[in-house]
């Protein structure tokens, strides 16, 4: 994005730039229109007015002073160890999550892909199934599932595997786990969309001069399926990263940035630090997804392992 | 360089026969055509002689060696498909370069050899295009090329011309045969177009209905066809229907739809007996045509005998439709309750018009003739 454009906010600017390029008649502007007054009205605006609470200074009877500027906020979160651990381990637990997302995703996609008939149905439905429920339901689900007196810690004891159970929840592995299971499904359909449109002639061309297998999917079904990966890697890291429902109901003593934010927000009414920390976790954000995808984009073409 | 040996082959998908049986020896260094109609089983024969689909039923050997349950990545064929299957997402010579990859050579040598091949097919200089932007000449010459980088002892291919135009098509098929004389690897063609075969096979292998047919060289199916569905599918031909009146020692009469006896002369009399239902094929370049009235006269027995004194079969009937194929004109020709059609090249000088009587006339020894259930009569 360069030019006039480049003082525009990043979210109309995508929405723009791309229209310019395509088209340079009124009319597609004139149909993006609900979407531009949608995001104006619903992102850039909230977000200046979050911006501007962020450069305010503290106040002991309210939730900041308005009117004022100050860098307080900012200040606070850079030199808060507490506040910097909340991020940390958000990242921690948005790579973790991530990794194991996409990964089960390529596989389960690869098999809605494979499949026919009615086992490929109940592969796609047993995806949307989950997002037929509710968050909060699926994700508490997994407080009796994986607690110390829970099911699985039952089973593990039972078949002799542990002499004492294992505290899944409350704890990171329990954020993980439920963090995997509410983003799951939308990587899987991210990477099937894309599967999906590809033809299975070049698999089998693959495999004809000498591919395995493996090597097949690898050299081929991957690199194919990129955009797709891209698109899941992003959205599971995002809300991962991001993520308030499966760390406020499995997590133990620490939590993540979104746990914090409340904090500060509801209970702290230490505003202008909490709208600091928000820009500040924005900005990280943006940088790393855009690591993210220039990284993953370099596996789309030719790639070499040894 | 290897010899491949089919052995029985069959393939079903659940109650679905695609191949019913299959068997033939293809010789080292050969190009074998496989012909025929869509849904006769070419495809699915090819498949798994490249070991894309697992025969239900048979055995392939390559070089005596059973390959029948061995995955394609394990076998020392390779494969030009109808789609061609580039990998949308390489270079041209990442594409070519593939198999070698795959074979484990490094990097230099296989970018070196991957440029040999397209110099080969001579498309060097789109080795670094993206293949999704080369037009279908193009994408079939570096599927050729990824095909044979890998050296294979057979090479597959799969309808790979037919979604060119004509003229392309017709140049990759000469282009087809000098890469095939010049690596004299064994060659298993698969194709629905008869010019094709003829053009590019040392023998054809026709299928029907997942059956192998008849296996020849072009001029010995073409000539000695083995039943009616084979003369019917390679070359148009005239079907005529009739019952066979009387035999002699020299020929057989059948008293056909045209309305008239048709004799064809035999050596085997014993071949056919009064009453046998018979179809004649009377093919348009054994056809002569002129004027209805132009030199002939009837003898005594009604056969009508030309100024030179020679019989002949000859039927008169009036010209339907006259098509103009190019170098040839094709006249459609009403007789009795049957329709003829006859061609003549466009230079032949007098042309006749929709409307004109005209007599078709044929050597009988040119007719070959069909049983009921479709197999040739041994005349």
């Amino acid at each position: 994005m360069s030019g006039t454009h480049s003082s525009l906010p990043a979210p109309i600017a995508r929405v723009w730039e791309p229209l310019r390029e395509r088209s340079r008649s009124k009319r597609a502007l004139l149909l993006m229109a609900p979407l531009l007054v949608f995001e104006l009205l619903l992102f850039v605006a909230p977000f200046l007015i979050l911006l501007r609470i962020s450069l305010t200074s503290g106040s002991q009877d309210l939730r900041y002073a308005a009117g004022t500027w100050s860098l307080e906020g900012y200040a606070e979160v850079l030199s808060s160890g507490v506040l910097q651990d909340a991020i940390l381990y958000s990242f921690k637990l948005g790579l973790i999550a991530t990794g194991i997302t996409v990964s089960i995703a390529v596989f389960y996609a690869y098999a809605i892909w494979r499949a026919e008939g009615a086992i490929k149905s109940a592969l796609l439905f047993s995806v949307i199934l989950p997002l037929l429920t509710t968050l909060v339901v699926k994700t508490y689900a997994f407080r009796p599932l994986l607690s110390p007196t829970g099911t699985v810690n039952d089973l593990l004891l039972s078949l002799n595997l542990v002499s004492e159970p294992i505290q899944f929840v409350p704890g990171t592995i329990g954020v993980i786990v439920g963090q995997v299971y509410i983003v799951l499904p939308y990587a899987v359909l991210a990477i099937y969309s894309v599967l999906s449109t590809m033809d299975w002639g070049i698999v089998e061309a693959a495999r004809d001069l000498g591919a395995s297998r493996p090597r097949s999917v690898l050299e081929i079904v991957v690199p194919q399926a990129m955009p797709g990966i891209i698109v899941a890697t992003v959205i599971s890291f995002a809300w991962s990263v991001g993520a308030y429902a499966a760390p406020g109901l499995l997590a133990s003593q620490r939590v993540p940035f979104a746990i914090e934010v409340e904090k500060r927000l509801l209970s702290n009414l230490q505003w202008e630090i909490a709208t600091a920390y928000a820009v500040i976790m924005l900005l990280l954000m943006a940088a790393s997804i855009g690591v993210l995808t220039v990284t993953l984009n370099r596996f789309g073409g030719e790639f070499e392992y040894a | 360089m290897s010899e491949i040996t089919l052995d029985g082959l069959a393939k079903r998908y659940g109650e679905e026969l695609a191949v019913e049986d299959v068997s033939v020896t293809i010789d080292d260094g050969e190009l074998l055509c496989l012909l025929g109609p869509s849904g006769s089983g070419k495809s699915t024969t090819l498949r798994m002689l490249a070991g894309l689909e697992t025969p239900t039923d048979g055995e392939i050997r390559i070089d005596d060696e059973d390959v029948t349950d061995r995955p394609a990545y394990e076998r020392t064929t390779a494969t030009v498909f109808q789609d061609w299957a580039l990998f949308p997402h390489k270079s041209v010579l990442e594409n070519v370069a593939f198999g070698l990859k795959m074979q484990g050579v490094g990097k230099e040598e296989r970018r070196e050899r991957a440029r040999e091949m397209l110099e080969r097919v001579r498309m060097t200089d789109h080795a670094d295009d993206d293949p999704m932007n080369l037009s279908g000449g193009q994408k079939q010459r570096v599927a050729l090329a990824r095909s044979l980088a890998v050296n294979p002892d057979v090479l597959l291919l799969d309808e790979p011309l037919s979604n060119l135009d004509k003229r392309l098509s017709e140049d990759m098929q000469i282009e087809l045969r000098e890469i095939h004389a010049e690596l004299e690897e064994t060659f298993v063609h698969v194709t629905h177009d008869q010019d094709e075969a003829f053009t590019l096979a040392d023998r054809i292998g026709i299928m029907a209905d997942g059956n192998l047919v008849q296996v020849g060289e072009p001029n010995e199916v073409y000539q000695n066809p083995k039943n009616r569905f084979i003369e019917g599918f390679l070359g148009d031909t005239n079907f005529v229907e009739g019952v066979v009146d009387r035999t002699s020692p020299d020929a057989v009469r059948v008293e056909t739809e045209l309305g008239r006896e048709v004799v064809v002369p035999t050596s085997n009399p014993d071949a056919l007996d009064a009453g046998d239902a018979v179809s004649l094929s009377l093919r348009p370049e054994a056809l002569s045509i002129e004027s209805a009235d132009a030199g002939l006269e009837a003898d005594e027995a009604g056969q009508p005998v030309r100024t030179d004194g020679s019989t002949t079969n000859s039927v008169v009937g009036t010209v339907e439709s006259v098509l103009y194929r190019g170098s040839t004109v094709r006249y459609s020709v009403a007789v009795e309750g049957t329709s003829v059609f006859a061609e003549r090249t466009v230079s032949d000088s007098g042309e006749f018009e929709t409307g004109d009587e005209i007599r078709i006339s044929w050597d009988g020894a040119d007719v070959l003739a069909f049983r009921d259930d479709g197999s040739r009569v041994d005349l």
